[in-house]
């Protein structure tokens, strides 16, 4: 059974990381200047002097620093993440509304690309030293050595472009009134192709490989004689006796995943338009719109680690040995 | 002078000792046909980035022709939205991605050999601390961290790209230093000078550097591949510096200003796929490199 303190300990030592890089990013922006009414106001020579002031007292930024500080993490723990020099608005409600396309498109990816790995690392493992492990491992080394945003773009050039199968851009269709659910489904599944193309083709471009390798490892072991001394079937040897055990460093590497892959959804998403978070991480930085990207950074460190939590917790209860 | 003598004759088979490992490793990489593909292909882009102004037709800040044009003999692959040859932007743009990728990877292993040494040499709480640190900092997506250090530094500068790049991607090889550095501390002949005194910083610099140098210079190569992959990335993003155009940000450009649209509503071809082919292949080749480094210098992994 999973200890309660092992779990303790994982949550804590979580929370205090982030903690501490809270404070580095305000200490760092604060170092660096980015006091809104210094950067965007006290150029301008329309507003009086006073008038600025009374803002600045308003919003708390008379106080001194260590005030401020305290101000800072209070409201960022509490989900007040400030507002959105842009749009006018809380950066919380911005970036809930875009959270939904960007968690549909990891979690999609996630599920579909271990899958194809596993299936297909194993495979390659079984076959090794082949034609087909060979040119197999060596087309997923090169997945892995190109950019993800590329890869999206040669995506929308020939299947956007010129084989219009797909949408050019967006979630779904602008202005459509959908008769039905399955409708509603359907449009967001066709505009959700490409990119989940884009993120699924580069997954497994690097997992094939993970799980390939530790694949082979186990098929060296003393049990995997043994099976076949027995005349287990090739089939049952290959899923039940190597597979099973190859899975458990995949696994870990699944907790480790998360924060990768919002790296690629940040570009896929720009590449495709797609209004998820990290469509929006790059609107942010074009609009010089310094509290959404700081808002947008946070929440979605924050699910990061808490996806990694939950991944840490699953692998803590199938392999026992990790806790040590 | 017979103390000149022996600190000569003790420099000298310092250096003796150095060819002669080198010279090892050379007949040993010798043997491997990936590593010297890559090898093969890093050097012709190290040339190319090194020659570039005599090898690209024209100066890629000209407008040399109208605008995107598709490749032929004189433009060999075309011209991009204003005109400017994309082939010797492309040539340039060699030395750009290059330079950054080399000079963000050492000092990510510069900060990951401080970190891993002194984590894995002090041991006790201050390795703890520095180990829980590490696995979160090595959790938090990379990309939207380093869009914020560049949102506070500065953005369209390839100085704080490189800085963020590095205080952001030392976490991997840390781990990697830590955990060879204890198993280097517990060699015997680490024991044998620590019994006749000396010191932490003795132990340190002859002792455990020398022993984990090899695997850092394996970790420099594949974090040579992995800060070109955050350029291109950033740059992508429209972060880079626009005097300095890197292979990212010649995508970028294609991706904002039109590259989309060049004849009768097709893209330009010709402006997207080479730049990230250019990536890719630099990339390929490294770790190309940094594997059969690894498999040499860890022969363990020269079965499979």
């Amino acid at each position: 059974m999973i200890e309660v303190s092992w779990i303790v300990k994982r949550t804590g030592s979580r929370v205090i990381t982030f903690i501490v890089v809270l404070s580095v990013i305000f200490f760092l922006a604060r170092s660096a200047g980015t006091d809104p009414f210094e950067r965007y106001l006290s150029e301008d020579p329309r507003i009086p002097p006073a008038q600025i002031q009374r803002l600045r007292a308003r919003f708390g930024l008379d106080k001194p620093l260590y005030m401020q500080y305290i101000d800072y993490i209070k409201n960022t723990l509490q989900g007040e993440f400030g507002y959105s020099l842009y749009y006018k608005r809380p950066v919380f409600d911005i970036v809930m509304e875009r959270l939904p396309w960007t968690l549909f498109l990891l979690s999609t990816s996630i599920i579909l690309s271990t899958i194809v790995s596993f299936v297909v690392g194993v495979y390659f493992a079984w076959k090794r030293g082949t034609k087909i492990d060979i040119v197999g491992t060596n087309i997923c080394m090169f997945i892995r050595s190109t950019p993800t945003f590329w890869l999206g773009m040669i995506l929308l050039l020939v299947f956007a472009y010129y084989y219009p199968i797909f949408p050019l851009f967006g979630a779904r269709t602008p202005g459509i009134q959908y008769a039905n659910t399955f409708e509603y489904i359907k449009d967001i599944l066709y505009h959700a192709t490409l990119p989940l193309t884009t993120l699924l083709v580069r997954e497994v471009g690097m997992y094939v490989l993970y799980m390939r390798n530790s694949t082979v490892e186990v098929l060296g072991e003393d049990y995997m004689v043994t099976a076949k001394a027995k005349g287990v079937p090739a089939r049952s040897q290959m899923f039940h006796h190597a597979a099973r055990n190859a899975m458990l460093p995949m696994v870990t590497v699944t907790a480790m995943r998360f924060g990768f892959m919002v790296n690629g959804a940040v570009l896929t998403e720009t590449v495709f338009s797609y209004p998820g978070t990290g469509r929006l991480i790059y609107q942010a930085i074009t609009n010089d719109d310094f509290f959404l990207l700081q808002g947008a950074f946070f929440i979605v460190s924050i699910t990061v680690l808490v996806a990694n939590l939950i991944a840490d917790i699953l692998c803590g209860w199938l392999d026992p040995r990790i806790k040590i | 002078m017979t103390e000149q003598k022996i600190v000569i004759s003790r420099t000298r088979m310092r250096f003796n000792q150095f060819i002669d490992g080198a010279r090892e490793f050379a007949s040993v990489y010798r043997r491997s046909k990936p590593g010297l593909v890559g090898l093969a292909i890093l050097l012709s882009f190290i040339f190319t980035a090194v020659f570039a102004p005599f090898l690209s037709p024209y100066d890629p800040y000209a407008r040399v022709d109208r605008p995107l044009r598709p490749p032929s003999n004189k433009y060999l692959l075309g011209t991009n939205d204003i005109g400017q040859d994309i082939f010797s932007e492309l040539i340039y743009g060699t030395r750009v991605s290059l330079t950054i990728g080399f000079l963000a990877a050492l000092f990510t292993v510069v900060i990951g050999t401080l970190v891993g040494v002194v984590s894995g040499f002090l041991g006790g709480s201050v390795d703890e601390v520095l180990m829980r640190f590490t696995d979160v900092i090595m959790i938090l997506p990379n990309i939207p961290l380093l869009i914020l250090l560049m949102a506070i530094f500065g953005r369209q500068s390839y100085f704080i790209m490189i800085l963020a790049i590095s205080i952001t991607g030392w976490t991997g090889t840390a781990r990697m230093v830590r955990s060879s550095t204890l198993s280097i501390k517990e060699r015997a002949y680490v024991e044998a000078s620590k019994a006749i005194g000396a010191g932490d910083g003795h132990i340190i610099t002859k002792h455990i550097l020398p022993n984990v140098s090899p695997l850092i210079m394996a970790t420099m190569i594949y974090q040579v591949a992995g800060a070109m992959m955050s350029e291109a990335g950033l740059s992508f993003l429209g972060l880079g510096d626009p005097s300095q155009k890197s292979w990212g940000m010649v995508l970028h450009y294609a991706q904002t200003s039109g590259g989309w649209y060049a004849n009768q509503g097709y893209p330009a071809w010709w402006w997207i796929i080479p730049p990230g082919l250019m990536i890719a292949l630099t990339v390929t080749s490294l770790v190309l490199i940094g594997q059969t480094m690894e498999e040499i210098i860890n022969p363990r992994l020269r079965r499979r």
